[in-house]
């Protein structure tokens, strides 16, 4: 246990005096989410919208239908839900506003009443979703409900407007934790792989090998060292991040570090794994660098790092929500930004579980001394 | 040849490589306090037989003891007592020399003065240089300084100056045989002769993973002369490498 300790020791004086480690695993990940996070990308999309549809009749299906535009023309992103779901997705800053459908909604000879909350962060998008929703209610009601006057749109459908400054944290707060979930796969995986590979092909293990404790405790050492910069990286970007960007975390609740820091630990101890199974393979840096790279440069991008999978092709999200990586940007962001405890993250955990086991049982059986 | 209380005893040691035998029965006793060398050309099997003896290599068959330990029964308790210097070291890039010295001898479970144990090596005054700004001579020096943190009974050295300038040797050659006079037992391997004649009380000629002579220096060099050999060029005084060493000096470059 002291040997360990002490080799922990050594092995994180070696990272911290390696200044391109440093600079990887902290600076260029900080670069990436400050450049996009100033490019801000918000504006691009239209505007989020749940709805939560109490009537569930023809006409409020008509309602929805119309609020989403046709295909090649969307007009606003509706996601329904139920009432809780799409207050919480308005809190959270997931959607723009909230629009409850009332029970009686198209009942004939009822005033339906539609509830409508904004966040009132976002003027524009506001004044979008309204124009949108008076349009379409007047639009609807023109067709569904001729006649007579009492059924006419001004007495037969009411907007109430509403507003709630939401938590949410728009595209900086989706990137700060896809960036953090990011660079735990960078540094699990590359520095991994480039420390162990340089060790074992300049003889350092060998030399290790040579004394009566052997190069297990060397690597155990090691191993942790990667653990514990995962972790404070993940606080360093987290931190920086939100002060920069002017993001909050995980809705001020306090226990958010230690869920973060669980977190990080398990994407770190499966990059880690993937890390030792690629370096074990591996004989040189020029065989270990382009596997690494085949690994993590398709789950940089289609992991949800930098954009939502929502934008993306369904046959690229049908299988891409299980990668590693879709998984530990999940949770990160679950954690961040709604603020939802680890233990309510079942599948995210189980996720990443099932991906560490199968890495541990690639690292055994790949990994070689020399 | 039986020797009395041999540290390092091989007998019939045997490897194959795939479709090469590395080492081919090979067979000697290595006294306590003597220094025995190891000639041979490159690929003769002096590497896989010194890293079987230090137990980094599994013999096919025979027999590998040091200093009364059967290597392949229990290796670790040999890696314990020996002192190692691979033919290829390398060490950590951004440790200072002191923090290496200092790691090793945790794994070695050693109590002892990295300064100390730096300065026996020439090396005290650079015990806060990182191991990646050392010249080839001092890196050299460093892991023979690696090699000594135990207080091995006996120590390992395989091409200690291989790839070293001339006072660079000389200086490795100095500090082998001040290690020698302190009663280590020192087992190494080169192909340089002048290396050979200069450190070794014996040296065992190997080719092709075989003991083709065993002798002291000086007998090999009678036995040869009594064939009537002549050496093509008549030998002078003094060699080129006096003459390099003599031009640039004996100060170390690094």
């Amino acid at each position: 246990m002291k040997l360990y300790l002490a080799l922990t020791i050594v092995s994180l004086k070696m990272y911290f005096r390696n200044r391109q480690a440093l600079f990887w695993a902290l600076f260029f990940p900080l670069l990436i989410m400050l450049i996009f996070g100033i490019m801000n990308f918000d504006g691009f999309n239209s505007p989020d919208v749940g709805v939560y549809d109490a009537a569930e009749n023809d006409a409020s299906r008509s309602l929805i239908d119309s609020l989403r535009g046709s295909d090649g023309a969307q007009v606003l992103a509706v996601s329904v839900g139920s009432r809780e779901e799409v207050m919480n997705e308005l809190k959270f800053g997931e959607t723009r506003a909230a629009i409850i459908i009332p029970e009686n909604f198209g009942v004939p000879g009822e005033f339906a009443e539609l509830q409508v909350t904004y966040d009132e962060r976002y003027a524009q998008e506001r004044v979008v979703i309204s124009t949108v929703l008076g349009q379409v209610t007047d639009a609807l009601f023109k067709e569904v409900a001729q006649v007579p006057s009492e059924y006419r749109v001004e007495n037969s459908i009411g907007i109430s407007e509403s507003f709630i400054e939401g938590q949410g944290q728009g595209f900086k707060g989706w990137l700060i934790p896809g960036i953090a979930a990011m660079a735990i796969m960078q540094t699990g995986l590359f520095t991994v792989v480039f420390t162990l590979v340089r060790f074992k092909s300049q003889g350092v293990l060998r030399r290790l090998k040579a004394t009566p404790i052997g190069a297990s405790h060397f690597l155990a050492g090691q191993l942790t060292t990667k653990a514990i910069v995962v972790v404070l990286q993940t606080y360093v970007l987290v931190i920086v991040g939100a002060l920069v960007l002017g993001v909050t975390v995980g809705g001020g609740r306090l226990a958010v570090w230690f869920d973060l820091t669980i977190l990080a630990l398990l994407g770190g101890a499966l990059f880690i794994a993937i890390g030792l199974a690629v370096s074990g393979w591996a004989k040189n840096e020029e065989t270990a660098a382009p596997i690494a790279n085949i690994i993590s440069m398709p789950m940089m991008f289609l992991s949800g790092v930098f954009f939502p999978l929502s934008i993306m092709p369904e046959w690229v999200t049908r299988w891409s929500q299980y990668l590693p990586l879709t998984y530990l940007a999940d949770g990160m962001r679950a954690i961040t930004v709604e603020g939802a405890a680890i233990t309510t993250l079942g599948s995210e955990l189980l996720g990443l579980a099932v991906w560490i086991a199968i890495a541990f049982v690639i690292a055994t059986r790949m990994f070689r001394w020399e | 040849m039986t020797t009395v209380n041999p540290v390092i005893v091989a007998k019939e040691l045997r490897k194959q490589y795939e479709d090469i035998t590395a080492v081919d029965g090979i067979s000697f006793e290595v006294r306590r306090g003597e220094v025995f060398g190891m000639l041979g050309p490159n690929g003769a099997g002096k590497t896989t037989t010194i890293e079987i003896l230090e137990g980094m290599r599994d013999a096919d068959s025979g027999q590998a003891i040091i200093n009364g330990i059967n290597v392949k029964d229990d290796p670790t308790a040999v890696k314990a007592i020996i002192g190692v210097q691979l033919q290829q070291n390398a060490f950590f890039d951004n440790l200072k020399l002191a923090e290496i010295v200092d790691l090793y001898a945790r794994l070695y479970k050693a109590k002892i003065d990295p300064v100390e144990i730096l300065s026996r090596v020439g090396l005290e005054s650079r015990k806060n240089a990182r191991y990646a700004h050392l010249s080839g001579g001092q890196k050299q020096r460093l892991s023979i300084a690696v090699a000594l943190v135990n207080d091995p009974v006996v120590l390992f050295l395989d091409e200690p100056t291989t790839g070293l300038d001339p006072q660079a040797r000389r200086q490795v050659w100095a500090l082998v045989n001040k290690i020698s006079e302190n009663g280590a037992t020192i087992m190494l391997t080169t192909h340089y002769m002048e290396e050979a004649e200069e450190l070794c009380d014996r040296v065992a000629v190997i080719e092709d993973g075989q003991i083709i002579a065993l002798d002291t220096p000086d007998n090999l060099i009678d036995q040869l002369l009594e064939t009537g050999f002549k050496p093509e060029k008549r030998v002078r005084e003094a060699t080129l490498d006096d003459v390099f060493l003599n031009l640039t000096g004996r100060d170390l470059r690094d």
